[in-house]
């Protein structure tokens, strides 16, 4: 798989967008692995933060040595060093609720199609159910229910995201479920598990796999949305999201650094991860491959 | 007799939906906090009067007894009082439509033609600079969280430039025993960057809809051979092309339009805009749970009943669809 | 195609430009005369007995009045009552104003005194409570004659009037009570009817209130002609409405847009408030959640030590919060009101921070390395309230103390406190007078009497309490202040709490208003407005 998608990076003519794009999107991963070694300030230490340094211009000197490069927020903490932590936590939170959903949506689907019956039934009766709201609504409602917190919004977000996957993954699978080689399979009297995780899960996965990156670029919106409306992250970490929304009150009196440079790097974020994300989508659809 | 039938799935799906909801929804807000302390003044009350208050609320029954009370209650359609306004909750999630069903349709009213004609324009000219811009352009549009564009709206629209202002709803006009924005200057000019924040993303999605339906279209024969016949290009387009690639649309609008009113939670609370959406927000946040619990079967209802009318369209234009359950 | 949509960007253009030029245009033109108000008080019933709360009685004063009136002093002043005086220990007589008129018609009597009384004693059943608490201290209440009210009470209460500086009087219909569903039902049942200067005109629920001028009442023509309160919940809302000129004023102005406000020609008007925001901690039980030592191990509790609690209020940098946070509208606090009002202490200053002999302090209660805890606050529910926490954190860092803070929506934060799950917290009180709050907040608590229903942290100081009760039993005047100052100044030396600020209540006034007289309890009325002459 991973073969597959790496040739398939290679394979495309880059356009400059795409081309900047995927730089983009590799300098965002590099910068949040090496975030503590690189950023200024650590802004989850209070030791490291000067209050009376709150709300400074871009560019200010202040003391502990820093240079404000793009200013601090209402409560003393570098802007850039907020961007970086941040940064972590908003890939952490969506890649590994997209991964997860994707794993739990391709497993419910698969099974839904091996099993048949009131397993499908019940299974899809869900899926339908949750793809007849809004996301963001499903989202919100399961944030409230599970209260504040990272471990909580990646739940939130699986919850949000898994029924996509489910559904796709039962698609395919029920096209495959009816090819020889799963009726040899059964012949030769595999147990069912070996054969959903050894042959259906894996023959199944591509399609569901495409949507991984565009699902990312969904959580990390979701994410930012949910701390924007106070839902999410603690407030003493803020994720890119919550650092934009630290900074809406600010942005009428003016201070317009507080959230407009976290929102440039979200901006930056998701649409690096969609541009590719698109690109990836393209270039593994076999109906594209003649083109 | 299958049409009944798909109806009759419809329905049930829908119910199911709503008892699912209004469970997890019930559970959720009663497990969040105890709503009693935005009910008394903290800041004086005795632990008595929590007490009573409590009890007034009939907070202090078990969660099933409640919800059971509540479900009770809604079949004879009463969502119950809001904690926090006395006021019946349907009613007051009545009272804050107009606001968000006027933000919605204005925020379409843009998005359709302008998303629509863009589209048109990008496909009929494939490949060329103009729509490989339009084409980055539309998914850097998706891109945008809902709030950060509402936001630099504000920072351009109404800080930078003074044009518009930062929130609130201006003055209303009565119309239909309603009060609306729309018909007031003032009003109108308030309602400018909230229904931008609502349509940016949806002239993108539109566009995207309408480039790839004409591109499709302009490479079928009937096309080819009104070109042959020397139709000009501007006929081809505005009175073949565009009602082709109509059906898909329409189809996007009717969802989109249901949607908006999820999205209206984020632009409504950025805007300060007083509709649904907000309410829902400032409701979750002041534990009014009859007020959470009537705002969300009321936009769960809207927007099944928006797919299905949508479904229902798509089968009576496109003869070519034909229901399933 | 081109040109076509060149064209049709030239449309879209015009149709933007008109919009802009509309809003250089003033709104509709309003009579010259109305006075339209946008306020954060959502003003959720028209029964001024239902809930003591701003958000109600601020609006509701326009249209009822109260026997005693509170200045901007605090000091309390003739209302419907022109005097009133203790006849004994448990027994107080007021006289009532001559020639007062309900909005009816009907002449104010000592009956309808009673009336009011009764109805929030014995009628009314509000699931808040309401004002039941101002008369259980009511042993019985008679009319002697038509302008003569006589209270006796079940014990001394040498503060009653203040009670009945906060109870509306209504008329007493031909039987019964009014209910609050009438009340409610406005034109449509019994529309609110009281003595005040402005009359009822319509209302709807969290959204608006017009109100038009008593020509007859007692103290001369009240201002304007006619009153639009705009209910606007959202801070942002309401400074967007002043400065766009749709209102004359807005109360409740976020301080970090004044500038912004002033820039814009809006005039601003502040007053520190009768209130107080402090950290409380837990001082009962053994064990606290949330309280460990460096290494994750849950200690004994730390705040039971005066020491600790010391430390902590030395190594808290106000001057952030004020300055930075509240962008300089508040007041550094060291006691319960701003000082200056009545019963405060003149000697109770707040401290700069001083972070080398607040960590010596702590060393001498034996930790020298600190500890960890978990501060807890409301988020939104007070100006500052939610960063104050993160500030704090960033202050008590500096002795070695960490802080993990947690804030979350003011509800959610009181169940939690109330289970039990806090060992320090921020919060706030208001009240009519330093007694009531050091009353709630710091004497120790009894379910009985209602002592300490603030006091969340079981802080008991039988020496404070026995101070407060001598001086609680003064008359009203300078010997009961000073008492009620040397109490707190006898507490505060204990530090059971750490006050934080007094923030300001600021309200934004655009040219129709002349000047606005701002009032500590926070109200928003027409009354305190000028209106500008032409």
């Amino acid at each position: 798989m991973k073969a597959q998608i790496v040739s398939a990076l290679k394979r495309r003519r880059h356009g400059p967008v795409l081309t900047a794009s995927k730089l983009l999107l590799a300098s965002y991963i590099l910068v949040a692995i090496a975030a503590p070694l690189i950023a200024p300030q650590n802004p989850y230490d209070p030791l490291q933060i000067y209050g009376w340094e709150a709300s400074s211009p871009p560019g200010t000197r202040g003391s502990g040595g820093y240079l404000y490069l793009l200013g601090t927020d209402g409560l003393g903490r570098d802007i850039v060093s907020t961007i970086l932590y941040g940064l972590r936590i908003s890939l952490v939170v969506s890649i590994v609720s997209s991964a997860l959903a994707a794993l739990i949506g391709l497993t419910a689907g698969v099974s839904a199609a091996y099993f048949g019956k009131w397993v499908d039934i019940a299974i899809m009766r869900l899926v339908d159910l949750q793809l007849s709201l809004p996301t963001i609504l499903i989202a919100l409602i399961a944030i409230v229910t599970l209260g504040p917190g990272i471990d909580r919004i990646i739940l939130a977000l699986i919850i949000a995201q898994w029924a996509t996957y489910a559904r796709i993954a039962r698609g395919v699978a029920l096209s495959e479920a009816n090819k020889p080689y799963m009726d040899a399979a059964r012949l030769m009297r595999l147990p069912t598990s070996r054969i959903i995780f050894r042959h259906l899960l894996p023959n199944s996965i591509a399609p569901a796999v495409t949507l991984i990156p565009i699902e990312v670029g969904h959580a990390v919106a979701l994410e930012a949305t949910l701390s924007f409306l106070g839902l999410g992250v603690p407030i003493d970490k803020p994720s890119l999201g919550s650092a934009v929304a630290n900074g809406f009150q600010y942005l009428l009196t003016g201070q317009y650094w507080i959230s407009l440079f976290p929102g440039l790097a979200l901006f930056g974020l998701i649409a690096s991860i969609n541009l590719v994300g698109e690109d990836v989508r393209r270039s593994l659809d076999p109906r594209n491959h003649s083109l | 007799m299958p049409l009944i039938s798909v109806v009759l799935g419809r329905l049930s799906q829908a119910f199911l939906l709503l008892i699912a909801m209004s469970l997890i929804g019930f559970i959720g807000v009663h497990s969040v906090g105890n709503p009693v302390f935005n009910v008394v003044n903290i800041e004086t009350a005795t632990p008595e009067d929590i007490h009573a208050a409590t009890i007034a609320l009939g907070l202090d029954q078990p969660i099933w007894r409640q919800y059971l009370a509540f479900i009770g209650n809604v079949v004879s359609g009463n969502f119950g009082t809001s904690y926090i306004y006395h006021l019946p909750a349907f009613e007051l999630v009545m009272s804050k439509l107009p606001a968000t069903l006027e933000l919605a349709s204005i925020a379409m009213l843009i998005a359709a033609p302008l998303g629509t004609g863009l589209g048109l324009l990008a496909g009929r000219r494939s490949g060329t600079l103009f729509d490989r811009t339009m084409v980055k352009a539309s998914v850097s549009a998706l891109s945008i969280p809902s709030f950060w564009l509402a936001m630099m709206l504000i920072l351009v629209g109404a800080i930078l430039t003074g044009w518009f202002p930062s929130g609130g709803r201006g003055l209303t006009a009565s119309f239909l025993g309603q009060e609306w924005s729309f018909l007031t200057g003032n009003g109108l000019w308030h309602m400018v960057l909230p229904a931008l924040a609502l349509a940016i993303p949806n002239i993108a999605l539109i566009a995207r809809l309408s480039r790839s339906g004409t591109i499709e279209v302009e490479n079928l024969d009937f096309t080819r051979f009104c070109r042959a016949k020397g139709l000009s290009s501007r006929r081809i387009l505005l009175r073949h092309t565009l009602p082709n690639i109509s059906v898909p649309i329409v189809t996007i609008i009717g969802l989109q339009f249901g949607g908006m009113l999820a999205f209206a939670v984020v632009v409504e609370t950025i805007f300060s805009w007083p509709g649904v959406g907000k309410l829902l927000i400032d409701s979750i946040q002041l534990l009014d749970r009859p007020v959470v619990m009537a705002t969300l079967t009321f936009i769960a209802v809207a927007f099944v009943a928006l797919n299905a009318l949508v479904d229902l369209f798509y089968a009576v234009l496109d003869p070519r669809v034909r229901l399933s359950s | 195609m081109q040109i076509q949509s060149r064209f049709c960007s030239h449309r879209l253009a015009a149709l933007l430009i008109s919009l802009t030029f509309w809003s250089g245009l003033p709104g509709p033109v309003h009579a010259q005369e109305e006075l339209r108000i946008a306020t954060s008080y959502k003003l959720m019933t028209l029964d001024p007995h239902y809930a003591n709360l701003n958000e109600n009685t601020s609006l509701l004063s326009h249209i009822y009045e109260r026997l005693v009136y509170q200045d901007d002093r605090l000091d309390l002043q003739p209302g419907l009552a022109v005097s009133w005086r203790a006849v004994s220990d448990r027994q107080w007589q007021f006289k009532l104003r001559e020639n007062v008129r309900f909005h009816d018609g009907s002449p104010l009597t000592a009956d309808d005194v009673v009336y009011t009384i009764e109805r929030i004693r014995d009628f009314l059943k509000s699931p808040s409570g309401g004002f039941r608490s101002y008369v259980t201290g009511i042993e019985s209440v008679s009319a002697p004659d038509p302008l003569t009210v006589v209270i006796d009470t079940n014990g001394n209460i040498p503060n009653l009037p203040l009670s009945f500086s906060s109870i509306f009087v209504m008329n007493r219909p031909a039987q019964g009570f009014q209910t609050t569903e009438e009340l409610n039902a406005g034109r449509a049942g019994h529309p609110p009817v009281g003595t005040g200067p402005y009359t009822f005109e319509s209302w709807s629920s969290g959204e608006v209130l017009k109100l038009a001028r008593n020509d007859d009442y007692w103290g001369g023509r009240p201002g304007w002609p006619q009153v639009t309160f705009r209910v606007i919940e959202s801070p942002a809302a309401r400074v967007a409405a002043l400065s766009t000129g749709e209102v004359d004023l807005a109360d409740a102005i976020p301080a970090r847009d004044v500038a912004s406000l002033k820039q814009r020609g809006a005039r601003i008007a502040s007053v520190g408030a009768a209130r107080i925001n402090f950290l409380q901690f837990d001082v009962e039980r053994d064990r606290l959640p949330g309280v460990t030592d460096k290494s994750g191990e849950p200690i004994a509790n730390p705040f039971k030590d005066a020491l600790v609690r010391r430390a902590l209020a030395m190594a808290t940098d106000r001057g952030i919060l004020v300055d930075k946070i509240l962008s300089g509208y508040g007041t550094a606090a060291a006691q319960v009101f701003p000082v200056g009002l009545p019963g405060t202490s003149e000697t109770l200053q707040p401290e700069a921070p001083k972070y080398d002999e607040a960590k010596a302090l702590l060393a001498k209660a034996g930790f020298p390395d600190g500890f960890n805890l978990l501060l807890a606050g409301p988020a939104g529910r007070y100006p500052g309230d939610g960063e104050s926490l993160q500030a704090i954190a960033q202050s008590w860092a500096r002795i070695g103390v960490k802080v993990q803070p947690a804030a979350a929506p003011f509800s959610v934060f009181n169940t939690k406190r109330a289970a039990g799950d806090y060992a320090v917290w921020y919060g706030g009180a208001s009240g009519e007078a330093v007694d009531i709050i050091l009353h709630a907040l710091l004497a120790s608590p009894d379910p009985e009497s209602g002592n300490g229903a603030l006091n969340f942290g079981h802080y008991r100081n039988q020496a404070f309490d026995a101070m407060l009760a001598r001086a609680e039993s003064i008359q009203e005047g300078p010997e009961r202040n000073r008492a009620l100052a040397e109490a707190t100044e006898f507490v505060m030396a204990d530090q059971p709490i750490i006050p934080l600020y007094h923030f300001h209540h600021i309200v934004g006034y655009g040219p129709r208003v002349a000047s606005y007289a701002m009032h500590p309890r926070g109200w928003t009325t027409a009354m305190q407005t000028l209106a500008a002459t032409e």
